[in-house]
C-alpha cells in the first residue's frame, strides 16, 4: 500500500498540466453554456495522455488521474471514456467515445456528435461511428457538455462487436465517471472558495461566515472521498468498488452543486461566472447509468450478493 | 500508487487474526460489549497485552531501540483495524501504544522514559488523558486547572471531566496551567493517580461502563520531576500527540464491520431484499470506504515521512459521516440488534456517537478544513 504518486505519474501530470495551461481559464467574453475547444481536443488526442491506460505499468489508475485533472478545466473534453474504456476496445476506435446503455437510448448523450464512436451496452458490447444523419445536436441541453441525441436504433447500425462483457465496460465507465466527477467537484469548489474569499458583505469576506465555511468544508470531505474511491476502483477494477465510487460521486454531486450556486448568490446564475461549467457537468453525471439507485443496487449486489 | 497490501502486511494481518482467535475466550463478544473502559476489559487487557508484548505485537510500530519492531504506520494501522475490529481487547491500553508511548519517546526525560515506557511496552500500564474541563471542551486552551511551582514540587488544583479510563488508571497525562498566557501558559504533568487529593467520579453514560469520569484535584502535591517537556510546552507536544490520536481508532473499519454484520443478520432472516434497504446499506458502505481511503492517504504520507496537517481533519469528518450512516442504518432496519443478542452492533450503536465529539468535535474539524485545507480567510470572531 503506497498512495503517493509514482515518479512516472508525477511526470505525466506535470506534462499534462503544462500542456493544458492555456485552457485553464474561461476565455473572457465567453457566455456559452458548454465550453469546448477543438484545439484542446486535438492537442489532447495527439498527446497520447488518453492512452496511458494501455500501458500496463501505468494502467487505469494513471488514466483516472489524467481524467481527474482534465475535468478541472473549464472546457469540456471527452477524456474519461477514451482513457478508461478506449483500452478495452482495442486499437482504431478514434474520436470522442460515447457509451450508450441500450436500455436508456432516448436521452441526450454527452459528446454524441457525427464522427463519435458510439459504444452500445446491450446483451453484448458493440460500437459504430455515428454518421451525420444519425445524430441531432442538442445545443439547448441544460448541461455543460456538448450533447446529442441518437436518431437511429443502434441494433440496425452496422456495428463492430467487441469481445468483452457489458458489465466489464460498466465497471470501467463507473470509474471513469467517478474520476471525472472528482475533478469537477474540486474545480467547482475551488472557484467558489476564491469568490467567497474575495466577495465582501457586512464589511467582511463572505468566506469568514461559519455557515458557509462548514458546508464548503463538507464539500471538501466529499470531494476527497470521491477522488480516492475512484482511484481505488481504478486499481482493483472490482465491480463493487466501481459502483461505490460512482454512487459516492453522484451523492456528492447532489449534495454539493446546489450549495455552490447558492453561495455565489445571483452571480451564480450568470453565464459570466464559470461555476456552471463544472456544476452543470456534475448535474449531467448525476443521471448517468441510472443514477444513485442503479449504482447502489449494483454495489449491494457486488458486495453482499 | 499501489493499493494492495504487500506479502509482509498480509502475513502480519493473518498472524494477528491467528493470535486473536487463539487468545480471545468463547464469551469474548459479551465481554467486549461492556466497552473498552469497563473493569472486565481492563482486567482482561492486562493478560492480553502482556501476551501481545511477548509476541512482539503490542508495539511493533515503535522503534527497535525501545522495544518495538520498527514496523511503521501501515503495521500500526493493520494492528488497530484488527484489534478494534475484534472489540478492542487491548482496552484502555490502545491509547498508550498509539500516542502516550511515542510522545514519551519524543519529549520525555531519560528518567521518565525509564519509569513509564517499560510498563507500556509490557502491556501492564493504564493511563488516562486529563485535558477537558467543565469550562474547556473545544476551547481547550481556556483550561484552568492550576499547577503552582513550590520548591521541588508542583501543587495542583482544579477539575477535569470526560476523562476516559480514569477509574482504573495509574497515571494521568495532565494538562494544567502554569502561567496566564493562553497557550504558552499550559504545561504537562505526568501525575500518579494515587497522589493524595485526587478524587475520581464515574459519570454514567450512554456509551458503556467505566468510560468517562470527573477528576478533582485538591491541592495535590507532585515532585517537580513530573513536569513533562518544558513549562509552557504543552501545546506543541499535544499537537504532536493528537495527530497520532486522531488516526488512532480506525472507526471507518469498525463502522464497516458493523454494517457487514448488520447485513449478514438481515440476510439470514431474508430481510435484505427491498431496494431501499439495500441502497441505504450501499450508501453507508461508500461512506465507510471513502473514510478508509482518506485515512489511508494520511497513513501513506506518514509512512513516507511527511508531516501531517489539516488533512487528518478531513479524514476525521469523513469517518463521522460513515459512523453516522451505519448507526442510522442499524437503528432503522435492525433495531432488535441493539438488545444484547448482537453485542458488537450494540456497542457500535452506543459508541458511534462518540466519533463526532471525542478528540476534537466534528465542527472543529470543519473549521480546520476551511482554514487550512481550503485556505479561506479566518472566521470572524
Ligand atoms: C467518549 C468520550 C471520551 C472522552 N475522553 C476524554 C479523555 O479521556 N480526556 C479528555 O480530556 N477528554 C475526553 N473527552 C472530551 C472531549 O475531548 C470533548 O468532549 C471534546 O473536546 C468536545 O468538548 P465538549 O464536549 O465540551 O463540547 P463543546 O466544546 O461544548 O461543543 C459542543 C458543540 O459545539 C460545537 N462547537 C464548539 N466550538 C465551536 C466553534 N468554534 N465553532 C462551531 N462549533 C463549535 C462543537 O463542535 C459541539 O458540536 C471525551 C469525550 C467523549 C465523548
Amino acid at each position: 500500500m503506497d498512495l503517493s504518486l509514482t515518479s512516472d505519474q508525477i511526470a505525466i501530470l506535470d506534462a499534462l498540466d503544462g500542456m493544458v495551461r492555456p485552457y485553464a481559464a474561461m476565455p473572457i467574453g465567453a457566455t456559452g453554456f458548454a465550453l469546448t475547444s477543438a484545439d484542446l481536443d486535438r492537442e489532447i488526442g495527439e498527446s497520447g495522455f488518453l492512452d496511458v491506460g494501455r500501458d500496463p505499468d501505468l494502467g487505469a489508475v494513471t488514466a483516472a488521474l489524467v481524467v481527474e485533472r482534465l475535468a478541472r478545466l473549464p472546457f469540456a473534453t471527452e477524456a474519461a471514456v477514451s482513457a478508461l474504456i478506449g483500452p478495452l476496445l482495442g486499437e482504431g476506435t478514434g474520436g470522442p467515445l460515447c457509451v450508450v446503455d441500450a436500455a436508456r437510448l432516448h436521452r441526450p448523450l454527452r459528446f454524441l456528435a457525427p464522427g463519435a464512436t458510439v459504444v452500445v451496452l446491450g446483451d453484448a458490447v458493440t460500437s459504430f461511428t455515428a454518421a451525420a444523419d444519425q445524430v441531432r445536436a442538442e445545443p439547448e441541453s441544460l448541461f455543460a457538455y456538448p450533447m446529442g441525441t441518437l436518431l437511429v436504433d443502434p441494433s440496425t447500425a452496422l456495428a463492430t462487436r467487441h469481445d468483452i462483457s457489458p458489465d466489464h465496460v460498466r465497471t470501467h465507465l463507473r470509474i471513469a465517471l467517478a474520476a471525472e466527477a472528482a475533478g469537477l467537484l474540486s474545480a467547482a469548489l475551488e472557484v467558489t472558495c476564491t469568490y467567497l474569499a474575495d466577495r465582501q458583505q457586512f464589511g467582511r469576506p463572505l468566506a469568514t461566515f461559519q455557515a458557509l465555511r462548514h458546508r464548503l468544508a463538507e464539500a471538501q470531505v466529499r470531494t476527497n472521498g470521491v477522488r480516492w474511491l475512484a482511484l481505488k476502483a481504478a486499481a482493483t477494477l472490482d465491480a463493487g468498488d466501481a459502483a461505490l465510487a460512482l454512487l459516492h460521486a453522484q451523492e456528492a454531486a447532489r449534495a454539493v452543486t446546489y450549495d455552490l450556486h447558492q453561495f455565489l448568490g445571483a452571480m451564480g446564475m450568470t453565464l459570466e461566472h464559470p461555476l456552471h461549467l463544472w456544476t452543470y457537468r456534475l448535474k449531467a453525471l448525476i443521471g448517468e447509468l441510472g443514477g444513485r439507485a442503479e449504482q447502489a443496487a449494483a454495489a449491494a449486489d457486488a458486495i453482499w450478493g | 500508487m499501489d493499493f494492495t497490501w504487500n506479502a509482509e502486511q498480509v502475513a502480519f494481518r493473518d498472524r494477528l487474526r491467528g493470535v486473536l482467535a487463539a487468545n480471545l475466550p468463547d464469551n469474548w463478544e459479551a465481554v467486549a460489549g461492556h466497552g473498552p473502559g469497563s473493569a472486565e476489559i481492563t482486567e482482561f487487557s492486562k493478560a492480553f497485552c502482556a501476551m501481545l508484548a511477548t509476541e512482539g505485537l503490542l508495539t511493533p510500530h515503535w522503534p527497535k531501540a525501545i522495544g518495538g519492531e520498527g514496523l511503521g504506520p501501515w503495521h500500526q494501522t493493520i494492528l488497530a483495524e484488527e484489534m478494534w475490529g475484534h472489540g478492542e481487547p487491548r482496552g484502555a491500553q490502545y491509547m498508550n501504544v498509539n500516542w502516550i508511548g511515542p510522545t514519551l519517546m519524543r519529549y520525555g526525560t531519560p528518567e521518565q522514559q525509564a519509569r513509564y515506557l517499560p510498563g507500556i511496552s509490557a502491556g501492564s500500564a493504564i493511563w488516562c488523558q486529563g485535558f477537558s474541563e467543565p469550562g474547556s471542551g473545544s476551547d481547550l486552551a481556556s483550561l484552568r486547572t492550576r499547577a503552582v511551582r513550590d520548591g521541588d514540587t508542583y501543587r495542583v488544583s482544579g477539575q477535569k471531566i470526560w476523562t476516559s479510563y480514569a477509574g482504573l488508571a495509574e497515571t494521568c497525562f495532565l494538562l494544567c496551567r502554569t502561567a496566564d498566557d493562553r497557550k504558552k501558559g499550559i504545561s504537562i504533568l505526568l501525575l500518579p493517580m494515587d497522589t493524595p487529593g485526587i478524587t475520581v467520579r464515574q459519570i454514567p453514560s450512554i456509551i458503556g461502563e467505566g468510560d468517562i469520569h470527573e477528576l478533582f484535584f485538591d491541592d495535590c502535591v507532585v515532585p517537580a520531576g513530573a513536569l513533562f517537556g518544558d513549562e509552557g510546552q504543552a501545546w506543541e507536544i499535544i499537537a504532536f500527540s493528537l495527530t497520532n490520536e486522531r488516526l488512532g481508532i480506525p472507526r471507518y473499519h469498525l463502522a464497516r464491520a458493523a454494517l457487514d454484520r448488520a447485513v449478514s443478520v438481515l440476510k439470514g432472516r431474508g430481510a435484505f431484499v427491498r431496494e431501499g434497504v439495500r441502497a441505504e446499506a450501499a450508501k453507508a458502505a461508500a461512506l465507510c470506504e471513502a473514510a478508509r481511503m482518506a485515512s489511508y492517504a494520511i497513513v501513506s504520507r506518514r509512512a513516507g515521512g511527511e508531516a501531517i496537517g489539516a488533512e487528518s481533519s478531513s479524514a476525521r469528518f469523513a469517518t463521522v459521516m460513515a459512523e453516522r450512516a451505519v448507526a442510522e442504518f442499524v437503528v432503522e432496519y435492525l433495531p432488535e440488534a441493539l438488545a444484547d443478542a448482537e453485542p458488537y452492533l450494540k456497542m457500535h450503536h452506543q459508541r458511534g456517537i462518540v466519533a463526532g465529539i471525542a478528540a476534537g468535535a466534528a465542527e472543529i474539524q470543519l473549521n480546520i478544513i476551511a482554514t487550512d485545507v481550503l485556505k479561506l480567510p479566518r472566521e470572524a470572531r
